[in-house]
């Protein structure tokens, strides 16, 4: 087993360096796009592995938070990294009364009512934004996005590597939160085993409360980050709920850090083949295929042990 | 009292499983036997709010917790100790028995002098303090839940089948263990292990299809004609 982590270890090396020496931007925008994937995956991984929901509307909460900030940032002239503590708090708010008036009453009926009724819900916010919005896609321009490096021929964008300071400053937060403080110990708890937590005393509702507005408080602060570098329009999430279920299943249930890798993996694989003029199309297809690949080895691992 | 039910009547769906039963535990330790399916557990789940009763009532301390979440009702100072021990597999000893005190105000206070308590009297915990709870064996993880319960400085500990799955010799212990806790605490213990246990409790209540058959205490029970023929085996 060991040795062949080991193997495993020195092929993804070798890789990764002889990619840096074909295509340096297939590494680059495969880490920025890991980055970005990474931050919007580990909401959603945080909800799946504490309240054991798939919340297949994860994606339209950022959506929404993006509107938000456009609204915000357009009447009042701010910056959006302004919006991104107000917009947070908004989102989260709205996250736990969706909770609070739907998922909390799924709880305990069978999985597929829970992945049907988030299911609904990811609609419905489309669609609603879809009658007020319209489908029309609203963009806002900043100078600092278009900031880049020239490191002697080879010349990049820098700007889309906040995604990846974010995403580590995600899972070390959460690390702490849920390792060192006994809100986080408690809630980290439920999710192992609710029956136990009752009973020591842990109001498992309230926690599942909780948990859920601290997902959406941080996938509304990716929201206002998402609308400085891309536009808006109402299906803008949906691609997003995708991603995060493949990256959330490839790194396995409860394992936050995991993530991380699962989004360089997604990142980079859909950049490599970005780098073939011929192949670019195919790039979208690649989640799939990794997530039929990922279930398919867990599946016949499973049966061999 | 302590404890104070009267006339509980519960079940599950629409099945009755409690057909009315009084029961009442002091400062002392008192021990619930009767066959599979007698309705120990479903007994137990009642008084921890994880079944709803259906009638009659549950004092604890004079207060009436009947129907009362469970959250609440550990937070007042009842710890139970399950029969599959619902302890945090992925979390070490050292945060399971945090979390047992963490949430109950009689506890939270006197952490410290709990844990130290606990580690005493199973100082095994204390060579596993960092380690993976799902990774011990099953009579360390009944210490760990035991352990777990003790933290939150309980007016009643409830141990269901304490001894359930595992070898006799720690049978032993764990009952040497509960023999040391009852000068402070009030137990009720269920077990199908009625020869230890009867060295261990106080007093005891024999309960068949739902309702009490026979309360004594346990000198009386270790003589009774029916105890020693259904559960003694002599």
């Amino acid at each position: 087993m060991a040795n062949k982590r080991n193997a495993t270890t020195i092929v993804a090396i070798l890789a990764v360096v002889v990619l840096l020496l074909w295509r340096p931007t297939v590494i680059i925008y495969g880490l920025q796009a890991a980055g970005l994937y990474a931050t919007i995956a580990i909401p959603m991984g945080l909800i799946l592995g504490i309240v054991h929901i798939v919340n297949l509307a994860h994606g339209e909460f950022m959506m929404l938070a993006a509107y938000a900030t456009y609204m915000l940032c357009q009447s009042l002239g701010i910056d959006p990294y302004l919006a991104m503590i107000p917009v947070a708090i908004v989102t989260s708010a709205f996250g736990f009364l969706v909770y609070k008036l739907t998922i909390r009453q799924a709880l305990k009926a069978p999985e597929l009512n829970q992945l049907i009724l988030t299911f609904g819900l990811g609609i419905a916010i489309t669609q609603t934004m879809n009658l007020f919005f319209t489908s029309q896609t609203r963009k806002m321009s900043f100078g600092y996005v278009s900031a880049s490096i020239d490191i002697g021929e080879l010349s990049f964008g820098v700007y889309n590597f906040v995604f990846v300071g974010f995403a580590i400053l995600m899972v070390i937060g959460l690390r702490l939160y849920l390792t060192k403080t006994t809100a986080g110990k408690a809630a980290l708890a439920v999710g192992q085993n609710p029956k136990g937590a009752a009973i020591v005393g842990i109001d498992v509702d309230k926690t599942y409360g909780s948990v859920f507005a601290i997902a959406t408080a941080l996938v509304g602060m990716m929201g206002a980050v998402f609308i400085t570098r891309s536009a808006v329009f109402p299906t803008v999430g949906s691609p997003f709920t995708m991603k995060s279920f493949c990256l959330v299943a490839m790194a396995g249930i409860g394992n936050i850090p995991g993530i991380l890798g699962a989004s360089v993996l997604l990142g980079i694989s859909e950049n490599f083949l970005k780098a073939f003029r011929s192949l670019r199309g195919w790039s979208d297809i690649v989640f799939f295929v990794l997530i039929i690949t990922v279930i398919l080895g867990r599946s016949i691992k499973g049966k061999k042990a | 009292m302590i404890l104070d039910i009267q006339k509980l009547e519960t079940g599950y769906g629409r099945l009755q499983v409690l057909r009315g039963i009084d029961l009442s535990v002091g400062k002392e330790s008192v021990g619930l036997f009767g066959p599979n399916g007698a309705g120990k557990t479903t007994l137990i789940n009642a008084i921890m709010g994880i079944v709803k009763p259906w009638g009659g009532s549950i004092l604890f301390e004079g207060e009436p917790i009947g129907g009362k979440p469970t959250h609440e009702v550990a937070r007042m100072g009842i710890a139970l100790v399950p029969q599959e021990r619902e302890l945090f597999p992925g979390m070490s000893v050292a945060d399971n028995l945090e979390l047992g005190a963490a949430y109950v105000p009689r506890g939270k206070g006197i952490m410290a002098q709990q844990l130290e308590t606990v580690l005493e009297l199973f100082p095994i915990l204390k060579e596993r303090y960092k380690q993976f709870v799902g990774t011990m064996s099953g009579g360390q993880q009944r210490m760990v839940a035991i352990g777990r319960a003790l933290m939150a400085n309980p007016a009643l500990l409830i141990l269901d089948e304490p001894s359930l799955g595992l070898q006799p010799s720690i049978v032993a212990e764990v009952f040497d263990r509960l023999s040391i806790l009852k000068k402070d605490i009030a137990i009720l213990v269920t077990e199908q292990n009625v020869r230890e246990s009867l060295k261990a409790i106080d007093r005891g209540y024999v309960i068949e299809n739902g309702s009490v058959l026979l309360e004594d205490t346990a000198e009386g029970l270790a003589k009774n004609p029916h105890v020693v023929s259904a559960y003694l085996g002599i």
